[in-house]
């Protein structure tokens, strides 16, 4: 299964994405981290997400850039956090942004589950510098490919998923996904 | 008149097209309110009434723009503020509004 979260910052995404996990197969779990480490904020941050891996039986891979050289193995339930830091790096440290979307799709038909955590950056109106806008444009344009990827795509609000849309419940049209069914618990369910 | 909402490139204008193939489009609507209010000095309100009796099968396309920081610039604030005022009015008479996220529509009304 292919699953992409997305929401605003600090709503719950990576505690729910590891839940998600946790009703996974315990072999081979895999968290591909991808924030550069360049100061206390950073460190803080990384020390907290190491905090809510410990005993889940994460293998963390470091990989700020160039995902498909990341020494995955085959099989692997992977949890890829996140979308946001990896187009940063790649367009604003040397790396080539093009790369992301080739190195999602191989990496989606090697693994056994892929669990990518996006962000939500789109929707303040302000037109920032024109390297800020290219990224943002570049980071939506990876997001769409990537929720066109996604057997699952789920908007985490403050803590509560809302399944934007499951192509596993025969319909992948808009019309299930009506905002009335927000909410709805997918814990259950999952995988 | 149909509303698509989303934030900056979420997919918005692609999905209107798909589902309304034939149009008429007014598309980046955040920034026709923007030039009513801010050059023209319109209310707008007033502006976006005008707009939906003048298009009634107006196919409106438009970003989200209220979900951040108050603008340190007055102008920010000021347009900001219009478009919502200006969309809760298209919204109001629209008979479907679509939120798109990440190319996905859901519809809200």
């Amino acid at each position: 299964m292919i699953l992409l979260v997305t929401g605003g910052s600090g709503c719950g995404k990576s505690t729910w994405a590891e839940k998600v996990v946790e009703t996974m197969p315990k072999e081979k779990r895999i968290y591909v981290a991808t924030m550069q480490v360049y100061d206390r904020e950073s460190e803080l941050r990384v020390a907290r997400h190491r905090a809510q891996r410990a005993d889940k039986g994460f293998e963390t891979l470091e990989c700020p850039k160039d995902l498909e050289s990341a020494p995955i193995p085959e099989g692997s339930t992977v949890l890829l956090e996140d979308l946001v830091n990896l187009t940063a790096n790649e367009m604003f440290d040397g790396g080539d942004p093009e790369r992301i979307v080739p190195a999602l799709k191989n990496l989606a038909v090697r693994s056994r589950h892929l669990i990518l955590v996006t962000n939500d950056l789109f929707s303040d109106g302000i037109t920032y510098s024109p390297s800020v806008q290219a990224y943002l444009r570049k980071l939506a344009e990876i997001n769409r490919q990537a929720a066109e990827m996604a057997d699952r795509v789920v908007e985490v609000v403050y803590s509560i998923p809302v399944i934007l849309r499951d192509c596993r419940s025969q319909s992948c049209s808009m019309e299930h996904s009506m905002i009335k069914d927000s909410g709805i618990s997918v814990k259950g369910e999952m995988p | 008149m149909k509303l698509y909402i989303g934030g900056a490139w979420q997919g918005q204008d692609v999905l209107a097209r798909q589902e309304n193939p034939e149009g008429p489009f007014f598309e980046d609507f955040h920034e026709t309110v923007r030039r009513a209010v801010l050059s023209e000095g319109q209310d707008p309100r007033v502006f976006a009434e005008d707009f939906c009796a003048a298009h009634p099968d107006a196919i409106v396309i438009a970003n989200e723009v209220g979900a951040g920081v108050v603008p340190m610039a007055a102008e920010d604030r000021t347009f900001r503020e219009a478009v919502g005022r200006a969309l809760c009015v298209i919204a109001g008479k629209a008979e479907t509004v679509t939120r798109c996220i990440c190319g996905i529509g859901v519809r809200i009304k």
